[in-house]
Formats: C-alpha cells, sequence, structure tokens
C-alpha cells in the first residue's frame, strides 16, 4: 500500500521544478519507465477525458483502443489519441466487441457511468486485463463486492480513482505529519466538505442533433439521452453528490484514521434541484473508535452554494488542526498556542511558516475570557506540480510493470468506501445506521 | 430600431427563443461609457443561458478583465448587419479533437456537449471566410462558457488576404509575453462567460477574419462555440 514520503522525498522533488513537489519515491520508478502498456479506454465522457489528460503525460502508454456509446465521444476519443500518439486507436460502442477483438491489452481505464463501473470492471479483469477504474466502485456495494472478489479471483491489479491516496501532499501529510510527528496531537473530530454553487451543479447541456438512437440508449441502461448524459443525478445510475463529491473526502477520513466508523447518521433533501431523485445537499455524522479514542466527523456536501471555503478534510487535534484540500489554496495548518513549539519543525524544513491572520479589532460583544488564543498558521512546504489525477495513474501504471504496488487497490477501496453506501439510507430513512461487519465486509 | 432585425439573420434555436435573452452593453470593466463608433446603435444580439458545470479551476493570469456581469454595450453604424452566419469557416488544425468548424457559424451560442469545437494545444486559428470585402464594426466570440476561464493569446485580425501575409490588420492582442510570436499585444486577458467578448472591428476592411488562442487556463486546448462578425458588405462577391 502507500509508500511513506518523507520529507526529504518531499522537498528532493520540489528542487529545481520551483515550489512544486513531485511525485513520491513510489512513483519515480514509473516516470522513468519505458516498458510498453498498452490500454483500452471504456468511457470517454467529461471524466474519461480528465484521466486522458492526465495520461498524456505518463511516457510509455499506447492507447490501442477505445470505447464508448457515443458517437460524439468515441470520435473525440480517437481523434485525441491520434493528436498524442500519432496513430488512431480502434473505436467500439461495445465493451464486448472490443474484448472479444482486441489482442494483447494490458490495461483498461473504466471511465463509464456509475452503475456500469463494476460490470466493466469485472469483464475487463476476467479478460486478463488491469483495470483503473474510477470511483465510487459501484452505485450498489454489491457491485463493489463483486469487483473485489474478481480482483482477488483473477490476480489482475484494480486500482479505484481515489486519486488523493496518490497526491504527495496527502502522502506527506498523514506519513510524516499525522503518523510520523503526531502534529495533531489525538485527533477528536473531523470536518470536510465540498461545497458547489448551484450554477455550477445545473444539468450537463447537450445538442438534441447528436443524441444517441432510443434502441442504443435502453440497450445500456438509460431511460432517455436527458438521463445518459446526467445520470449522476438518477438513484439507479449513481450515488449522488454524497458519492460523485463526498467519497474522495470520506475516503481520506477513513484512510488517515485507518478505521471505518462505527455508526453514520445523516439527513439530506432537495432543496433546490426539486425533480432531481438524489438529494441536492446532504449532511452526515460520522462516529470512530480509534487506538486514539473517539472521533467524531462531520461531512457536507452542498450543490446549491459555493460560500463556506470551498472543498477540504479538516482534520482537528488537541495540538493541530489540518485542513487539506486538493486545491493547494485551501490546505494549511493551525498549531493550537497550547501545542509545543514547531520551529524545529520550521527550520527543519518540514512546515513553513504561514502568513498570520489579520488580528481583528475587539468589539463590544467579544467576552475575552472565553476565547482561546488564535492558532498560528503554518503550510507544506511545496506543491504539486501535476495534474491532480496524474500520480494515481503513475502508480497504477507504476504497478503494472512490477515496480511498484497499488495505493488503492480494490479491496482497500472497498473498506474505505463501504460506509459511504450507508449514508444516504440513513437519509432517505431519517435513521442512524450502526455499521456492522456484514454492512462493512466483501 | 432597424438593427434588432437584424436579429433575423441568427438561426436562434427553440430553446435559444425561450432561455435567451437579447441584450445591450455596458462593459462593466469600461467606465468611460459604451466602446464602439460614436453615434452609432447598440449591437444587439442573442445570448445563451448561463450554463456553468463542475470546480471552477483558479485563473492566474496577470492584468485580468473582471468578468461581466452584463451584456456589454457597444456602437456600431446603423446599417450593420451580421455577416458571419453559415459561413466557411477553416482552421490550423485539420482534425478538430471534438466538434466540427460548421459549428462556430451555425448561430448556436449554448454552453454544453456538442455545441463547441476543440481544437489542439498550442497557437492555432480559425478563419472565417465574409465571401466578399466587408466594413467590419464587430467581432463577438464565445470560446467557451460552461466554466470560467481565459484563454491565451487571443488575437483577432482581419485581411482581404486568405494566407494573411499581406494587409493585416491587429484588431484585438492580449498577447502580454509575444508567446505567440505574432506581437505583443495590450488588450487585456479576459474570463469567458455567456456574455461572450465584443472586439472593436474598427471599421477595418477584409474579407477574412483570423482569430488566434494558445490554450486556456484550465486545460490546453483551443475552443470555440461561436464567433460572430458584424459589419457592412463592400460590394460583389471576390474571386
Amino acid at each position: 500500500m502507500n509508500a511513506p514520503l518523507n520529507r526529504r522525498n518531499f522537498l528532493t522533488r520540489t528542487a529545481g521544478a520551483g515550489l512544486v513537489l513531485g511525485a513520491p519515491a513510489i512513483l519515480r520508478a514509473a516516470e522513468g519507465g519505458s516498458q510498453k502498456i498498452n490500454v483500452a479506454l471504456v468511457g470517454f465522457g467529461k471524466q474519461g477525458k480528465v484521466l486522458f489528460e492526465a495520461m498524456s503525460n505518463i511516457p510509455g502508454l499506447h492507447f490501442q483502443a477505445v470505447c464508448d456509446i457515443w458517437d460524439y465521444n468515441l470520435k473525440a476519443a480517437m481523434a485525441k489519441v491520434r493528436a498524442r500518439q500519432g496513430s488512431v486507436p480502434k473505436g467500439y460502442s461495445d465493451i464486448d466487441e472490443m474484448l472479444a477483438t482486441e489482442k494483447g491489452l494490458d490495461a483498461a481505464v473504466v471511465a463509464t457511468p456509475d452503475f456500469w463501473h463494476s460490470p466493466h470492471t469485472v469483464k475487463c479483469l476476467e479478460a486478463g486485463l488491469n483495470v483503473y477504474c474510477e470511483k465510487m466502485m459501484s452505485n450498489t456495494i454489491d457491485g463493489a463486492r463483486d469487483m473485489v472478489r474478481a480482483m482477488e479471483r483473477t490476480g489482475k491489479l484494480c486500482q479505484i480513482g481515489h486519486q488523493r491516496r496518490s497526491n504527495p501532499r496527502y502522502l506527506y501529510t498523514l506519513h510524516e505529519l499525522i503518523q510520523g510527528k503526531k502534529i495533531c496531537g489525538q485527533i477528536v473530530n473531523i470536518n470536510g466538505q465540498w461545497n458547489r454553487a448551484v450554477t455550477a451543479s445545473q444539468d450537463i447541456g447537450y445538442n438534441p442533433k447528436l443524441s444517441i438512437a432510443p434502441e442504443v440508449l435502453e440497450k445500456y441502461g438509460f431511460a432517455n439521452m436527458h438521463q445518459f448524459m446526467n445520470w449522476r443525478t438518477y438513484r439507479d445510475l449513481s450515488g449522488g453528490p454524497i458519492s460523485d463529491l463526498g467519497a474522495h473526502q470520506i475516503d481520506i477520513f477513513n484512510w488517515f484514521l485507518g478505521v471505518a466508523p462505527k455508526s453514520v447518521f445523516a439527513t439530506g433533501g432537495h432543496s433546490f434541484f426539486k425533480e432531481r431523485e438524489h438529494f441536492d445537499n446532504v449532511m452526515a455524522l460520522f462516529d470512530y473508535d480509534t487506538p486514539q479514542g473517539q472521533v467524531r466527523a462531520f461531512y457536507q456536501v452542498l450543490t446549491t452554494t459555493s460560500a463556506g471555503g470551498g472543498y477540504f478534510e479538516s482534520f482537528m487535534g488537541t495540538e493541530a488542526t489540518i485542513d487539506i484540500s486538493e486545491r493547494s489554496a485551501y490546505t494549511n495548518i493551525f498549531r493550537e498556542s497550547s501545542a509545543p513549539s514547531w520551529d524545529e519543525l520550521v527550520s527543519r524544513g518540514y512546515l513553513k511558516k504561514g502568513t498570520a491572520p489579520a488580528a481583528k479589532a475587539d468589539s463590544g460583544d467579544a467576552i475575552k475570557s472565553y476565547e482561546s488564543a488564535a492558532p498560528e498558521v503554518y503550510q507544506l512546504p511545496g506543491d504539486l506540480n501535476k495534474p491532480p489525477h496524474q500520480p494515481h495513474l503513475e502508480n497504477f501504471f507504476a504497478s503494472v510493470r512490477g515496480e511498484a504496488t497499488l495505493n488503492c487497490d480494490a479491496r482497500h477501496a472497498f473498506e474505505s468506501e463501504a460506509p459511504i453506501y450507508w449514508v444516504n439510507p440513513s437519509a432517505i430513512q431519517k435513521q442512524r445506521i450502526e455499521l456492522t461487519e456484514e454492512h462493512l465486509t466483501v | 430600431m432597424k438593427f434588432r432585425h437584424l436579429l433575423l439573420f441568427v438561426p436562434a434555436t427553440a430553446f435559444l427563443a425561450s432561455c435567451g435573452s437579447k441584450e445591450g452593453t455596458s462593459d462593466s470593466a469600461a467606465s468611460s461609457g459604451p466602446g464602439g463608433t460614436p453615434g452609432g446603435v447598440p449591437l444587439v444580439t442573442e445570448l445563451p443561458p448561463e450554463l456553468i458545470e463542475g470546480t471552477p479551476k483558479p485563473i492566474q493570469v496577470p492584468n485580468l478583465e473582471q468578468a461581466p456581469t452584463e451584456a456589454p454595450t457597444f456602437l456600431v453604424p446603423e446599417g450593420t448587419e451580421l455577416l458571419s452566419a453559415g459561413k466557411t469557416v477553416t482552421s490550423s488544425d485539420p482534425y478538430p479533437l471534438i466538434g466540427s468548424l460548421d459549428l462556430i457559424t451555425d448561430g448556436d451560442k449554448q454552453a454544453g456537449e456538442g455545441y463547441f469545437l476543440e481544437l489542439t494545444n498550442e497557437l492555432q486559428w480559425i478563419q472565417i471566410d465574409l465571401e466578399q470585402e466587408a466594413d467590419i464594426s464587430a467581432i463577438y466570440v464565445w470560446h467557451f462558457h460552461s466554466q470560467k476561464r481565459a484563454y491565451h493569446d487571443v488575437i483577432v485580425q482581419i485581411s482581404d488576404d486568405p494566407e494573411f501575409n499581406e494587409g493585416v490588420t491587429t484588431v484585438f492582442n492580449n498577447d502580454y509575453d509575444n508567446s505567440s510570436g505574432i506581437g505583443q499585444g495590450s488588450n487585456r486577458p479576459y474570463v469567458e462567460t455567456r456574455f461572450g467578448k465584443v472586439i472593436d472591428g474598427q471599421n477595418t476592411k477584409g474579407r477574412y477574419v483570423r482569430l488566434y488562442s494558445n490554450g486556456n487556463t484550465s486545460d490546453e486546448m483551443n475552443h470555440y462555440i461561436e464567433v460572430e462578425v458584424f459589419g457592412k458588405a463592400l460590394g460583389a462577391e471576390t474571386p
């Protein structure tokens, strides 16, 4: 699993590249790898394009085939591959035909809608391919279980696209600061959120002149073109915002704590997008028992407002709070005034002293005896200089070459994702769910 | 007003008719009144509805013009017409990555899949053939407005030479560091929105309009949803 990323690796990769962080040590071999890997792209919608752009920076990949049921996406995939590698890949609208026809494929990158993740991943694994599959693993926990079983049955690699697991910022924070320096003291609470503006959460538009034939849509499980374009809002096709956005961050809760929560209590509603099947805002409470003690975590996903700090995870301890995000601008570390000095950590390059927030003028409503001293602000000593998905894909392809181990294989992804499958049921039933072995295991 | 009748030249879709709006200007970044031809009439065109998708990426370019919150006000000579509707478009990239060149002059300015053209990375151009020389007063551009972003090295030129070797007039250039090699410009980078960008054609005479770009703040690619060229045709079709 994740190789510890220490300060030396962190800073070595920074040298010569400005204020940037490179990949962790585990990834370096992948960067230099030259053994050709024949890749099939399965699904070339918005996320498929994001992954392809991230893969464009990875040497040694040969995109042999692409598959998408929408001719518009398929043509785009073929054109982008041609532009990148100078040869046109074979295009397919049906994955079964692709797997039956193409010889010599080493890997598939699956970025289809959530309800197709499990069937497509299992098909590819059983065809002898290694698979990188976007998260959420599936729209159902049983679909995710099938993926774990298929990975272990076939012995092929299956990486799930929780890309923060390979992000040097997250690896450094977990291994060096939280586990190594125990900088937080005892973590007691976690707070996470993804607040997205209502304008950024509208239905995805499409040109009706390019619609897929109804019989094709039906064959692949879509009632109509709107459902094909906006599958994330339908309960039979996806897990909704708590899955699309929240899964990335709740995964970090579980990964950093190293345990699954023992309960979840959630609420949600159709507060703005009243026609959608999935809730447009969800708030969830998780209770954990960790070796250090109890931890309570709160997570909210809003598709109705962007205010409140964007998207981040906040690990709140007795000596420090770490705000971490895929965006460096949201990443800060706050030292409690009672914590031991961090001057040595700064002098040794583990942290940078941040800019102190401007002192606020006293106001009449402040009761000084109720307030704690303001924490000092610190920052990480570097930053990621790659597209956010690239390190995770590098880890996958390095693992295919036998030069690394997966940072988020299907079994470990399942262990972290399993509690997330119970958020919507808790919100729908308006009940706290005690998470047992039955809820959390394959 | 006579000019509003020119909207008939824009093949508005049913969706646009129900959701779009016809709006006149006031460039929020400008404080000294409307630009364009003094004493002219406001340029009016169909504006697409707002449709923003996903999480925006930070826009990090110097001297960025503030995103407008309303349609820009721009004055053009009375009698100005939309000249580019349905006209032939060519490009430096013979194999667009997404979409087709005819999308640029099809009158459909919506965001979303199937409405935009994507050209490959690095400096690329598209070129509209107006089929005859014209006195060009404005070029209205929508690169990609479902995500707030700024395109690099936006350069707009007019010429009677289809190769743009001779008689070239540059009417807009925000290549602040001459990374294009075409020359340093003094116009400001700007944020893509549904309001598009009105570029002053300066009543330049020419048959061809060429627009350059060099990627954007979200990715390396070049995009166009629609380009409208406004002006007055000067005569018979030239060979």
